[in-house]
């Protein structure tokens, strides 16, 4: 485990939207939370492109679009995946743990 | 930076739910095809037209018609560069690719320049296809002649054909895209050299008579359309007041691929171009709504241009 983070409590996956991206306020961070195809994952809401929360866009279980200029990002890894996103997302380390995705912040 | 996204703001708002709001992002090609199949019957009609009208003057009128429908590849061009016409993400690259290669619009620099103009739509100086509302009445039939448009375009393909860019274009194009610029720019006009080699060479003019010389008798008519989005709405961020949704006929809503909501598209560029009328149903307490359609919106215009109403390019304290 990363030194002074620890395990915290997001969101109960209940209340996430199935197989989409779900905008959660954590503190004063915009995290979007992805159920993905291959499970859920968390990253910063914010494009790193342009001034959009992510999950305002398209997801399709892997990618999700930008809602401002339809960049693309991998929900799971984080990549940029198409123009005008070049910088990927900022993943955030998260589990699913009795019911509630905990992220590692 | 703020979230520009004004659907953001919807959805916080309570004007329309997360759920409907995703529901109406659905992608599917179906629809896409379906349109698409009627686009080319409608493009095989209005060339048939000029097929049995040439040799006659009907030829001309003939050839306008089948450039309205040409130009409205603009429409076709721009809802892929959104991705929002088919739900398989590289048929949206390959038909904004054919489309801009029809009416001289590469696809990737525009791509670039529409990302800015949705980041700062009507904002003076920013949004780089900002059209602005013309000083007199000359000025308003000088943009419509196209004769400005053509110059403008024709003037960017070749430089982006000698690798050059504006500052400008600099602002909105990433460095590690700048020959991709160039050598689209380089493939679009070998491309139309070759045809023009390939037409004297055989003595053939199809290509004049059914694309090159409607595209330009029907551009004025794109020119009077996009005019209709922004020109002569107030120069501000606010996507409730900077751009005009149009209530058009069926057959121009078919021809702008449903582009006439134009309010709701910028409130929500990912939701697919068959939802948009679903989508004002969300959100027409909102956005403004011109219920005369194109030609309304010219009477909002010249109607600013002659003095009867407040130009909307001013400040607010200018109006009275």
């Amino acid at each position: 485990m990363a030194e002074g983070k620890r395990w915290q409590a997001l969101i109960a996956v209940r209340d996430i939207y199935p197989g989409d991206a779900t905008p959660v306020t954590f503190g004063t961070r915009e995290l979007a939370v992805f159920d993905t195809t291959e499970g859920v994952t968390v990253a910063m809401a914010r494009c790193t492109h342009g001034a959009a929360n992510l999950c305002d866009g398209y997801f399709d279980g892997t990618h999700i679009e930008c809602p401002l200029h339809q960049g693309l990002f991998d929900a799971r890894t984080g990549a940029a995946k198409a123009a005008p996103a070049r910088v990927p997302l900022r993943m955030i380390q998260s589990r699913v743990q009795d019911g509630v995705v905990q992220v590692l912040l | 930076m703020k979230v520009l996204t004004p659907i953001t703001q919807a959805l916080n708002d309570g004007i329309i739910t997360r759920t409907e709001f995703k529901q109406l992002m659905r992608r599917s090609n179906a629809p896409a095809f379906a349109h698409l199949a009627l686009w080319v019957l409608t493009l095989i009609a209005t060339g048939t037209a000029i097929y049995l009208a040439m040799g006659t003057l009907w030829v001309w009128p003939a050839m306008f018609v089948h450039g309205v429908v040409m130009v409205h590849h603009f429409a076709l061009q721009h809802e892929c560069c959104h991705y929002t016409v088919f739900k398989t993400r590289w048929l949206n690259d390959v038909f904004g690719n054919i489309c801009g290669f029809i009416i001289m619009l590469p696809n990737r620099h525009f791509r670039y320049e529409h990302c800015d103009h949705h980041t700062f739509t009507q904002v003076q100086g920013d949004d780089p296809e900002h059209i602005p509302l013309p000083q007199s009445m000359a000025g308003y039939i000088w943009y419509l002649s196209s004769v400005p448009y053509w110059r403008n375009k024709f003037t960017e393909l070749f430089r982006h054909v000698m690798g050059r860019l504006t500052d400008d274009e600099k602002r909105f194009i990433p460095k590690e895209e700048y020959r991709t610029v160039y050598w689209e720019a380089r493939l679009m006009l070998a491309a139309y050299a070759a045809i023009v080699v390939l037409c004297i060479a055989i003595n053939w003019w199809a290509p004049l008579w059914y694309w090159w010389l409607p595209v330009v008798l029907g551009e004025p008519v794109m020119r009077f359309i996009r005019m209709t989005e922004h020109v002569g709405k107030p120069c501000v961020r606010d996507m409730k007041e900077n751009t005009r949704t149009n209530y058009v006929s069926r057959p121009l809503q078919f021809l702008c691929w449903n582009m006439n909501y134009h309010a709701e598209h910028h409130y929500a560029a990912s939701v697919p171009f068959h939802a948009l009328p679903a989508l004002h149903e969300k959100l027409k307490t909102v956005v403004a709504v011109e219920p005369r359609g194109y030609l309304g919106a010219h009477v909002d215009i010249v109607n600013q241009l002659i003095g009867r109403a407040p130009r909307a390019d001013q400040p607010a304290q200018d109006h009275g």
